[in-house]
């Protein structure tokens, strides 16, 4: 039997896009006609070609060949934790840099990501972050003096490498 | 310009090789890494360059920027993560090259591509430079609206399975790069309110949200990134892959060389840069293929034409600037800042009155090009075996690392954050089959697209006729059309053969 095509999945894209379009022209409403010639041009194209997607789509859904689920999204289910604990694990890095600055936020976030990813062994669990987090200090705050987030890393060795704290 | 003047610039410059050198290998660590910039890392080494005699800091400068336009491809082609804009086309065969287990080979070629690409360009520049100082001039805003469309073409003609995916995909794209302020009145569109996105999307954020991050969620479904096939092929990898990419370079000279030209063209046009460069020679290359339906599932000519037309660029980008005084481009302004420093005046009269540097910054290219290929070529076979780390490794250094990039260009913590929504929208668009690449395309060429048309009916009050003014850009419309009907009329031809 013919396995029938997951629209549901397909129309997220769409959806965003036309969202998005919608917004655009809110945006554009009040503007001269040079701020806005281009997005309307780009924006009228993009909503008719997502007219006709949606007319394929209904067709497909009318003939049988397609339903609305969505879970291609997700799929393979055993994979979701991991993938739902990365985008997890790296929001509360970007949320975190600030408070414990890049070493140590990256330190911690790579532990907590290999965990996630499985990995159980305690020598790699110690020794990847470690390396990363090294590296990273080494190139961003001590070679380019990179506008990072400094914590308690870099004001603890702030005056060994003359760097700013 | 004479032969003993051009032999001794040479020996001049293969005298600096102490500087060109460590310059090289920076150059490619930071090409490697998404985010980081050529213009950026000058910027930051100001105070180095600043400090040396002119000679010196600007062997170094033109050594790191073609160091790292070549090593862009690196990551695009080994996980599908490009370096920069440039090295975005790279992914479409490189990685598919990758996944067959020819990771070594596909390096290869991109090295080769990139060197002698960059090579034949900078020698076509010392020998013809008075007259492409005048392309520059003839490319004005009409004629690089017909340009940027040829690049814009590649969104309709990258997904064969399903066009009009890749069509919304590309157009979704081309209106995220409209967000921002405009370019006349600096009205803010589309910002949801942030500040931070009122000069546009930052690429970088868009790069690597699109390509790193997305890639990285999807990879985890598999141990390891290559099939079983081509995880025994990477396994066994050895010398002869490297002479095997070397023997098909060489097969594919001539592409090498048309496709180089194409970024030394683009190059030259102030505010064109390699991202629009290799895109166009990449759907130059398709178009003229005599197996279109081959790009895209990991050929030779897929990576073979984006790097050398992304290398051809480095030269093109310092015409300007060493011959009319106006950069190029953001690398070649932080050079010129640098030249102005050491009290050079740029323009025709430079190479009169400073021969030696105005010719001897495309020999430092050239013999940088030349170090580059002897300090690279070996690395490829064990580059090669990245391929070889778990997902399980690979995917959480990915997306920390880079999201750290991203932070980079402009030094905000909001890109990071803007790299992670972009990476969840690649992600869908990776499962859904909607074309990251072409997305890429459109907030890549988007802002550029509306800055040379809206300056165009801008100086013709609005009239659209001013796009078939020229006779160059009716020219560069009529080949456009050629491209865009050439492809179908064949396809039609090969079917009426067949039946």
């Amino acid at each position: 039997m013919k396995t029938k095509a997951p629209l549901g999945a397909d129309l997220v894209i769409p959806a965003l896009a036309l969202g998005f379009a919608l917004y655009f022209f809110i945006s554009i409403a009040d503007l001269a006609w040079e701020a806005k010639a281009n997005g309307v041009l780009i924006g009228a194209l993009l909503v008719f070609l997502i007219a006709v997607q949606l007319a394929r789509m209904a067709r497909q859904l009318a003939r049988g060949e397609g339903d609305l689920r969505a879970d291609s999204l997700w799929q393979p289910a055993d994979v979701t934790g991991k993938r739902l604990g990365m985008i997890a694990v790296t929001m509360a890095f970007i949320a975190a840099l600030p408070w414990l600055g890049l070493t140590l936020a990256l330190l911690i976030a790579m532990f907590a990501a290999l965990r996630i990813m499985g990995v159980r062994k305690r020598s790699t669990l110690v020794w990847l972050p470690l390396a990363i987090a090294t590296a990273a200090y080494a190139m961003f705050i001590v070679a380019l003096d990179a506008d990072f987030p400094r914590g308690p890393v870099e004001q603890l060795l702030g005056p060994l490498f003359a760097t700013r704290t | 310009m004479t032969w003993e003047f051009l032999l001794d610039q040479t020996a001049a410059q293969l005298g600096l090789w102490w500087v060109i050198w460590p310059a090289i290998l920076l150059g490619i660590v930071i090409g490697i890494l998404p985010g980081f910039s050529p213009q950026n890392t000058l910027i930051m080494l100001l105070p180095l360059t600043l400090a040396v005699p002119v000679e010196q800091a600007f062997a170094f400068m033109v050594s790191l920027y073609c160091a790292n336009h070549l090593s862009g491809g690196i990551p695009a082609i080994l996980v599908r993560i490009p370096g920069s804009g440039g090295a975005a086309a790279t992914t479409l065969d490189g990685y598919p090259m990758t996944q067959k287990g020819q990771a070594q080979q596909a390096l290869v070629l991109s090295f080769v591509a990139s060197v002698f690409g960059g090579l034949i360009t900078t020698l076509a520049t010392l020998a013809l430079l008075p007259w492409l100082s005048q392309i520059g001039l003839y490319l004005r805003s009409v004629e690089m609206v017909v340009v940027l469309l040829f690049g814009l073409t590649l969104i309709a003609v990258i997904a064969a399975k399903d066009t009009l995916k890749a069509l919304i995909a590309g157009f979704f794209g081309l209106l995220i790069g409209v967000i921002g302020t405009d370019h006349i009145y600096n009205a803010p569109r589309a910002t949801f309110g942030f500040l931070e996105l009122y000069d546009g999307v930052p690429l970088v954020a868009a790069l690597i949200g699109l390509f790193a991050v997305s890639e990285a969620l999807v990879m985890i479904e598999e141990k390891m990134i290559v099939s079983a096939e081509g995880r025994a092929r990477a396994m066994q990898t050895n010398w002869a892959d490297t002479i095997d990419g070397l023997r098909i370079s060489m097969r594919k000279w001539w592409h090498i060389v048309w496709t180089s030209f194409v970024g030394l063209f683009i190059g030259i046009v102030p505010g064109a840069g390699a991202s629009i460069a290799a895109f166009v020679a990449y759907q130059q290359s398709r178009l003229w293929s005599k197996h279109p339906e081959l790009y895209g599932t990991g050929i030779p000519e897929g990576v073979i034409a984006p790097e050398a037309a992304n290398n051809g660029v480095t030269s093109g980008t310092l015409v300007p600037m060493m011959a009319l005084g106006v950069p190029g481009g953001t690398t070649s302004a932080v050079m010129m800042i640098v030249l102005q420093y050491h009290g050079m005046v740029m323009g025709p009269r430079l190479f009169t009155t400073n021969p030696e540097l105005a010719y001897g910054v495309f020999v430092a290219m050239a013999v940088a090009y030349v170090f580059m290929i002897f300090t690279i070529l070996p690395l490829a076979r064990y580059m090669a075996r990245i391929v070889l780390i778990e997902t399980t490794y690979l995917a959480p250094i990915i997306i920390l690392v880079t999201i750290v990039a991203a932070f980079s260009e402009r030094q905000y913590l909001f890109d990071m954050a803007l790299a992670l929504v972009f990476g969840v929208i690649g992600y869908i668009a990776h499962k859904t089959n909607y074309h990251v690449t072409a997305m890429l395309i459109g907030i890549i060429l988007g802002p550029l697209f509306e800055q040379y048309l809206v300056r165009a009916l801008r100086i013709s009050e609005g009239n659209v006729a001013v796009l078939f003014s020229s006779t160059l850009g009716n020219v560069l419309w009529g080949l456009l059309v050629l491209s865009l009907v050439l492809p179908p009329w064949r396809s039609y031809l090969q079917r009426r053969r067949t039946t």
